[in-house]
């Protein structure tokens, strides 16, 4: 007998079938339903997604995202053109059975950054990137003259 | 089978305390062997001095408080996570040996190992 996850669909309506897009895949969407999507216990928690909050300073920018017990090595920060790509997978290992569970996401970044200057650490499963904001950037103060 | 049917967490409880206190259940999965219940908490941000674990009366409970590390000034741009206690409540009536549960916490993520009571060991009957 296997553990039925609960989870609260109740604010969907009755033929939106959890976001899936298109078709009507009747296996897949009773497999859905009855937890037994492929990714595991990673997949079913998270679907290959992650909560990333965005926050900001008048030096930098910072990216937070929530990926308990991915494997610190295969953690990949790279900034592309203005967006943060954070890739990340974990491997669960359940008695016989290994499965790998992979996260990736895209954040937009809204401000100038220095590239070469951003850093990442990764703590009781938050990674946290740090990303210096470009002088240019940053909030300054102007005077203005009033007669 | 008993084990898992009581493995439905006391939902009421954590409805109660969700206006005063924002609680949160977390991800979990329960696996099982031969000797031992395995359970894997999803716990991301909780460290070692946020974390409580107890068990009594047949009752299994995980709470964990995030440890909040911002820098002073920070502005808020978008929010997805939340920093709600996780709390999670599980029965096990007497399946599980209570004094041998072992417990590590990496990474966020909290692995428990549940010894199974020796009355709950499958026991080979032999045939005569």
């Amino acid at each position: 007998m296997r553990l039925i996850k609960y989870s609260n669909r109740s604010a969907l309506p009755a033929t939106h079938f959890g976001g899936r897009l298109g078709g009507l895949d009747i296996d897949s969407e009773l497999d859905w339903l009855f937890g037994n999507i492929p990714n595991g216990f990673a997949g079913s928690v998270l679907g290959g997604q992650f909560p990333v909050d965005l926050y900001e300073d008048k030096d930098n920018t910072y990216v937070r995202a929530e990926l308990p017990g991915v494997n610190r090595d295969a953690i990949s920060v790279e900034m592309i053109e203005g967006s943060l790509s954070i890739q990340a997978s974990r491997k669960d290992k359940a008695g016989d059975s290994e499965s790998t569970a992979s996260f990736n996401r895209l954040v937009a970044i809204p401000d100038e950054v220095e590239s070469e200057k951003v850093t990442a650490v990764y703590e009781n499963g938050i990674l946290t990137v740090t990303l210096p904001r470009k002088e240019a950037s940053k909030p300054k103060k102007i005077n203005v003259l009033v007669n | 089978m008993s084990f898992f049917n009581s493995l439905i967490p006391t939902i009421a409880r954590a409805e109660s305390s969700a206006e005063t206190n924002p609680v949160r259940r977390p991800a979990y999965e329960v696996t099982e062997s031969e000797n031992a219940y395995g359970l894997t908490v999803s716990l991301p941000g909780v460290a070692k001095e946020g974390l409580e674990i107890t068990a009594e009366n047949g009752e299994l409970r995980i709470t964990g408080k995030r440890a909040a590390k911002l820098p002073e000034g920070a502005v808020v741009l978008h929010r997805e996570s939340s920093d709600a206690v996780f709390e999670l409540v599980l029965e096990h009536d007497t399946t599980v040996d209570p004094s041998k549960i072992e417990a590590e916490l990496k990474d966020g993520l909290l692995h428990v190992k549940l010894a199974k009571a020796e009355s709950a060991k499958p026991r080979k009957i032999a045939v005569g």
